[in-house]
């Protein structure tokens, strides 16, 4: 670049040619500054999108294996009733029948010395256990229950601290009976387990007991246990022992009230059973995977309730048992299906509660029979594992199988799920166990639960639901982004119905037909609502225009028909001027009797809002829109008065024609006149044709109402649309009056010059040629309504339900991060969504933009090519 | 309109003259539509000015107090705050008297209604009142009704029944019982200082010796004999600290214990007294009693206090001081950032990119850039500039602070860096059609005279350029100051303890987060316990953003006009 200035020098003088360094070197600086940062933006924009899909891919990768420890199990395989982790997977357990209890070092395989349950020696017949807390319970074969408490405790003990005589293994200690695992270089963890055992009850008679289910709750002073047990004649018993603590002696009663359950049919041969904490259902399997269902809400006047046969004839029952928050049961067949059923009120199922069974979720099968079952303690997630040694990590709600695990040894005895969800045991039935360590931080989201329906536990059906947080902890987020996509569509929609008409009208007026000297007030004043803070907009939007907008409803809404037909009939006022004087006013005169027409519909409005309301709306706008007096019919009349009149018009030139004579004389009073008489015959047709159509739609009972109008809430889509047409109005005109303005001014003058007039050059000249320029002028201001947050945030309510109703609020994707993003928990599943939700917003407007770019550009070359 | 053009033809073969302008070829009702449209945008956008502008201008305004005597025989005081139509509800009507009721109806089931501050938030657990038209006894407005404005509980309304000063009784009219006032006021400004400036001052001083000494014990271990030297320094530096600490709490205490002997009695319109210290009163005065002067006076008095002081009362009372602070500070950073990034990348695709398909990727990544909603980009400066690149910074440089972040969350300089990525767009943009203007011949010129491409970037294009980047980076601000939704995520908060600059060392604290005029106006207007009492702080808040927004508009116009007159006369 310096030699072509350089090069013209030479031949003068031997002057010095030669650029100092300083300037080549700022020039080569200049050079690789500017370009780096002139392409560090392309970078940026991808950068953006990039660093979001980063955030969000986590939430669809399901599960990884991040380590697996294999070891031996000393007691026989068969009869282990139990096995578990500890939260940090440090030590993993097994109980077994005779009251043997297995404590082993994950990492290790070595087995910890712990006393065994003395249960006298008898061997349990039956077990039960709680999906938290660690409460066990034991059955035998005397007609007697014992309960216990399995506890993990974990201590921390700095290095200083540690006991003497431990062993070293590996990055842990351990003692004889306890693991220390290092947690930091100075810090370690001890591990060790107790499991408590409380003396024996008598329950059944002194039949065996064959199953057995166990919960505990009530409060610190009054603790209550509910179990329940059946023997080997089919009898089933509820009991119920409430201890309460005197509060000065602290000495404990107990009162057990044992209820006998309605006996199952003679031949059932139950596999397994289980109560509800609060001790209001009972379930009964049988090992064919007949499920009785008891209703013990009452408990001394318990019902059968319900009698379902859940699986196949040639299958019999693998598994069986709830998830948190006993809401939704899991079985399991011999024929590998894995199904969840939930509990939900079902009229006509025929069972005394009215309550029924509902196969909610079907999740992919076992290709060997599935046996083992355990549900976690915090969430939807359970394993489940079969014959074949296939170890599967799902998770009920998203029914997606998380991961996929192989046990080498063969079938599955037992399986448990770490508390924490990052661990899962089997317990094979060749005496090996293994624990894999796994991570799977987003179990409930997949392609399907954020943008798909969700069957939630207590919901009727599947459904789109946001709901992401709430007080109870057994609450399960429910992340649908559909129900905020909607509301963003939503929003948008009324929005542009609302500011398209109003900004591109003003716009073609502003190019076409006012004088430069008013263009150029009136497009800076347009220009300046750009540059209003949308919180300012949002803020008069909510605590302004809502409560007036709500108490002046009906006034409103005539605004919407009073305002046009001010100054349609203000234009039938002008015609009848004389010509020579209006071509005299046309100009800023006729602006600002546009501005009078609009002040006097905006009275009328003001004024006839009662009387409309009495006339359209039964006389209170909110009890009509929410569907409690009046009829649909006279707003079904106002919906149609447009289309009839574009139909009579349209008729009556097909079938009349020009019978007036209007459109072949010169304008003036007489022909005016004419031309307002023709309008108001014109409207009264139309006005008796919409009544008759309203009639009768009316009768064979069509009501306007229930879909785009409907109860009423204070903030609300009308006040939104106002307000982010205000916000977008601006925009699309500014880009829309550009575009317009730069069709070249000859194709003007041509269309003047062969004798069209004004309205004819700018519909059928200017109009047609800018059209792609006006389209991108929509694209852009639709493109900034998507995103719009304040406004949404503080005037649309929130409430994210899915309805076309201009009364009801929504909750549009910008408003829900704005909302929820700061509270949520980094890399947890509801901000890595609210990730998503920005990326969809980026993605929506990205296509938009685009899409508006390339027209715009399109509309450029064509109106540099005229 | 077919007619019309059938009409033409068939007379054109006809008769050689057809020079009548139809009347539908005029398009009135439709250029009346159109004119309608334009005259509702500009009504719109003026009438919403004017709201603006008229309830922030008011706002501050002292306003008389009323008593109204209920027909029930309650008497309410309070000044009126604002009258509406309203439609009483059926279980409303039903309480009402024939009269009352047949007079509704005749209005078409409407009525009028005025919301009355009645103040007293501590006797009556409210602020405001509504008083329906019907339900008023009788009007008046005593002169001996004051309004007094507290730092605790909101407006008092009601009588100063009398002044104790240190013993003495003083009627409130006597000009001892103003300079008790006057004294305790300062009295309460030396406390704060004390408190707030002094006493947090000494209290920094502490917490950065702790962290250093717990950076040494990070940096080797706390068995190393530099710990222990660190440690034995520290220590003998915070016991001094704490002297002081202890030195300037007990001054503070002192000044407090004097201050409880100021006191004033206020009594409410139903005669319950309440006592107060005098330096808990800000400003009273008889509401109904004062001149237009006083008025004038007491009007300038609270928008000096609300331009300089502190919010109080959870923000709706006060001033805005640290908010208008922040979205200078955040503005002003992010134009910093902003303005090399946006020039540089306007000459890249004006000066030097080849004009072809990169760049017109380039441009289409610009326009998106400005098409992104606003909330993307806090999201992304929320996971990126402080999840990310924040979190990074406090392991290298701050590890002693953590787990508390330092830049691992929201602050002033993620809040300027994600507005700098929002708004380079609106500079990129201004500045190529800055530099699209300088006509190609002054460039020629220098470069045929032998400068180099960048001496005559730097000589000839960019002054000539200047005015145009000015209005960009103007117009970058105006959006920048007005943006709420990002900063909500990175940084805003409702109240913020200190403000970004301090006398503390190192003076600018970029990882502090700050307050912003536009999340005032969202937190006092929707967050807040009473919206209403919030509403005449968000009219007036909102009044100064958009003078802001509109101050920076105008200078940009300013400044655009005399720079280019300035160079009007170089050009060729």
């Amino acid at each position: 670049m310096t030699e072509t200035v350089l090069d013209p020098a030479p031949k003068v003088k031997p002057r010095r040619r030669v650029t100092r360094r300083s300037v080549l070197i700022a020039d080569s600086l200049a050079d690789w500054g500017i370009r780096i940062g002139g392409l560090s933006v392309i970078v940026a924009v991808f950068g953006i999108m990039i660093f979001l899909a980063q955030v969000v891919v986590p939430l669809f990768t399901g599960g990884r294996v991040l380590g697996q420890h294999s070891f031996k199990i000393v007691e026989p395989a068969d009869s282990l009733v139990a096995a578990g982790l500890d939260e940090t997977h440090a030590v993993a357990y097994t109980i077994e029948r005779g009251g043997e209890v297995g404590l082993y070092h994950v990492a290790s395989g070595r087995r910890l010395a712990v006393p065994a349950l003395d249960f006298g020696g008898k061997r349990a017949t039956a077990f039960g256990r709680s999906i938290v807390g660690g409460e066990i319970a034991f059955g035998f074969a005397d007609g007697t229950v014992r309960f216990g408490k399995v506890e993990l405790s974990a201590e921390l003990f700095p290095q200083a601290t540690l006991p003497s005589g431990l062993v070293e293994v590996g990055a842990d200690r351990i003692d004889g009976t306890a693991v220390y695992s290092r947690i930091s270089p100075d810090l370690f963890r001890k591990t060790a387990i107790a499991i408590a055992l409380e003396p024996e009850q008598a329950v059944a008679e002194g039949r065996p007991i064959v199953a057995l289910d166990y919960r505990s709750g009530g409060t610190v002073e009054r603790p209550v246990r509910t179990f329940v047990t059946v023997d080997d004649e089919g009898v089933p018993r509820l009991s119920v022992a409430e201890t309460r603590i005197n509060m000065l002696t602290r000495q404990a009663r107990t009162q057990v009230s044992t209820a006998v359950l309605p006996t199952l049919p003679a031949g059932t041969q139950v596999a397994r059973v289980m109560v509800s904490e609060k001790g209001d259902q009972v379930y009964v399997a049988d090992r064919g995977g007949v499920v009785f269902r008891y209703d013990t809400r009452d408990a001394q006047a318990a019902k059968l309730a319900e009698t379902r046969d859940l699986l196949p004839a040639s299958a019999s029952l693998g598994a069986f048992g709830f998830l948190i928050g006993e809401q939704s049961v899991v079985l399991t067949g011999s024929d590998g299906s894995v199904s969840v059923y939930f509990r939900l009120p079902r009229a006509g199922s025929g069972t005394s509660d009215g309550f029924g069974l509902v196969l909610a979720h079907s999740l992919s099968a076992h290709k060997a029979p599935a046996g083992a079952f355990a549900p976690s303690e915090r969430g939807k997630m359970f394993v489940t594992a079969d014959a074949g040694g296939v170890v599967n990590l799902r998770h009920s709600t998203s029914e997606q199988t998380l991961l996929s695990l192989t046990y080498s040894g063969g079938a599955v005895r037992l399986a448990a799920l770490g508390p924490r969800e990052d661990s899962v045991l089997a317990v094979g039935a060749d005496g090996g166990a293994t624990v894999w360590l796994v991570a799977a931080p987003h179990p409930e989201t997949t392609w399907a639960s954020i943008f798909g329906k969700v069957w939630y536990e207590g919901y009727e059906g599947p459904e789109f639901t946001w709901q992401s947080s709430s007080g109870t902890d057994s609450f399960e987020p429910k992340l649908s982004l559909v129900p905020l996509i909607f509301g963003t569509m939503k929003a948008t929609f009324y929005a542009l119905l609302f500011a398209v008409p109003i900004a591109l009208l003003a716009a073609i007026y502003t190019s076409e037909f006012v004088a430069p000297e008013v263009r150029a007030t009136v497009k800076p004043v347009m220009e300046m609502m750009a540059s209003l803070p949308s919180v300012v907009l949002g803020f008069i939007a909510a605590l302004v225009l809502a409560p007036l907008v709500e108490t002046f409803i009906s006034s409103v809404l005539l605004a919407f028909v009073a305002l046009p037909l001010a100054l349609i009939v203000a234009a039938r006022l002008w015609q009848l001027l004389p010509r020579d004087l209006s071509l005299r006013l046309g100009g800023a005169p006729k602006l600002v009797l546009s501005f009078l027409a609009l002040a006097a519909g905006a009275l009328v409005a003001a004024y006839g809002g009662s009387t409309f309301e009495r006339l359209f709306f039964a006389g209170d706008t909110k009890a009509w829109a929410n569907g409690d007096v009046g009829s649909g019919g006279p707003f079904t009349f106002l919906l149609i008065l447009p289309f009839a009149y574009v139909a009579v018009l349209v008729l009556s030139e097909r079938l009349l024609g020009d019978w007036l004579g209007i459109e072949r004389a010169a304008p003036s009073v007489r022909i005016g006149l004419l031309d307002a008489f023709r309008w108001l015959a014109n409207l009264a047709v139309a006005a008796v044709l919409a009544a008759l159509v309203a009639t009768f739609l009316t009768a064979v009972g069509l009501d306007a109402r229930g879909g785009m109008v409907s109860t009423y809430v204070q903030r609300n889509t009308l006040v939104v649309g106002f307000a982010m047409g205000f916000a977008v109005i601006p925009i699309i005109y500014t880009i829309a009056e550009d575009a317009l303005n730069s069709v070249p001014e000859h194709l003007r003058a041509a269309s003047l010059a062969c004798g069209a007039t004004q309205w004819q050059t700018a519909t059928r000249v200017i109009l047609p040629t800018a059209m792609s320029g006006v389209f991108a002028a929509i694209m852009v201001g639709m493109g900034r309504a998507v995103g719009e947050t304040m406004i949404v945030v503080m005037a649309a309510g929130n409430t994210p339900i899915m309805e076309w109703n201009i009364f009801s609020g929504l909750r549009a994707l910008s408003a829900n991060i704005a909302v929820e993003l700061p509270e949520a928990v980094k890399d947890g599943t509801l901000y890595r969504t609210l990730f998503l939700a920005a990326l969809t917003l980026f993605v929506m407007t990205f296509v938009v933009n685009t899409l508006a770019e390339v027209v715009r550009q399109r509309f450029r070359k064509r109106s540099a090519q005229l | 309109m077919s007619a019309s053009i059938e009409a033409l033809e068939t007379t054109a073969t006809v008769r050689p003259r057809a020079r009548v302008t139809a009347l539908s070829a005029l398009g009135e009702p439709f250029q009346w539509l159109l004119a309608g449209a334009l005259a509702l945008g500009m009504t719109m956008i003026v009438g919403f000015l004017l709201l603006i502008l008229w309830n922030g201008a008011t706002a501050l305004w002292p306003k008389p107090i009323h008593v109204v005597t209920l027909a029930d025989g309650t008497r309410i005081a309070g000044e009126p705050t604002r009258s509406e139509e309203f439609r009483p509800g059926v279980e409303r009507l039903q309480v009402l008297d024939e009269a009352m009721r047949r007079r509704i109806r005749a209005d078409g089931g409407y009525a009028w209604r005025t919301l009355y501050r009645t103040g007293n938030f501590d006797f009556y657990n409210d602020d405001f009142r509504w008083v329906t038209d019907y339900e008023v006894g009788a009007l008046e407005a005593p002169l001996d009704l004051y309004f007094v404005e507290r730092l605790e509980w909101g407006p008092f309304v009601g009588r100063i029944a009398g002044v104790d000063a240190a013993g003495e009784k003083l009627a409130i009219g006597d000009s001892r019982a103003v300079a008790a006032h006057r004294d305790a006021r300062r009295r309460w400004q030396t406390i704060r200082e004390i408190e707030q400036g002094e006493i947090g001052h000494v209290n920094a001083r502490i917490e950065r010796e702790r962290l250093a000494l717990r950076r040494v014990a990070l940096d080797e271990t706390e068995a190393s004999p530099a710990y222990a030297q660190a440690k034995a320094k520290a220590d003998a530096r915070i016991a001094e600290l704490q002297g002081e600490y202890r030195r300037l709490a007990e001054e503070a205490q002192r000044l407090k214990a004097e201050d409880e002997r100021y006191k004033a009695t206020l009594a409410e319109i139903g005669g319950k007294e309440k006592t107060v210290r005098l330096s808990e009163i800000v400003r009273y005065y008889p509401a109904n009693a004062v001149g237009w002067i006083d008025r004038l006076g007491i009007y300038l008095s609270r928008w000096g206090e609300f331009l300089v002081d502190a919010p109080r009362e959870a923000n709706t009372e006060g001033g805005v001081w640290p908010a208008i602070f922040g979205t200078f500070a955040m503005t002003l950073l992010m134009v910093i950032v902003v303005a090399p990034f946006g020039v540089v990348t306007a000459l890249y695709l004006r000066e030097y990119a080849k004009q072809g398909r990169m760049v017109a990727i380039v441009r289409i990544s610009v326009n998106n850039l400005a098409g992104v909603p606003s909330i993307v980009y806090g999201v992304f400066g929320l996971g990126f500039f402080a999840y990310t690149f924040g979190a990074t910074i406090d392991q290298l440089f701050y590890p002693e602070r953590l787990p508390s972040p330092t830049f691992g969350t929201g602050g002033l300089l993620w809040s300027s860096l994600t507005l700098a990525l929002l708004t380079v767009p609106v500079v990129i943009v201004a500045t190529e059609e800055a530099l699209a203007a300088v006509p190609r011949s002054m460039r020629e010129g220098s470069l045929a005279c032998g400068a180099s491409k960048w001496q005559t970037i730097k000589y000839i294009v960019l002054p000539r350029a200047l005015p145009g980047i000015m209005t960009g980076l103007i117009l970058a601000m105006a959006r920048g100051a007005g943006e709420v939704a990002p900063l909500m995520l990175v940084g805003v908060v409702k109240l913020a303890p200190e403000l970004p600059i301090d006398g503390v060392f190192p003076y600018l604290h970029l990882e502090r987060s700050f307050m912003h005029l536009g999340f005032h106006i969202y937190d006092v207007g929707f967050q807040s316990r009473n919206s209403e009492a919030g509403k005449p702080m968000v009219f007036v808040t909102t009044l100064l953003l958009i003078a802001m927004i509109a101050g920076m508009n105008a200078a940009a116009i300013v400044i655009r006009n005399r720079l280019k007159r300035r160079f009007a006369g170089s050009q060729f």
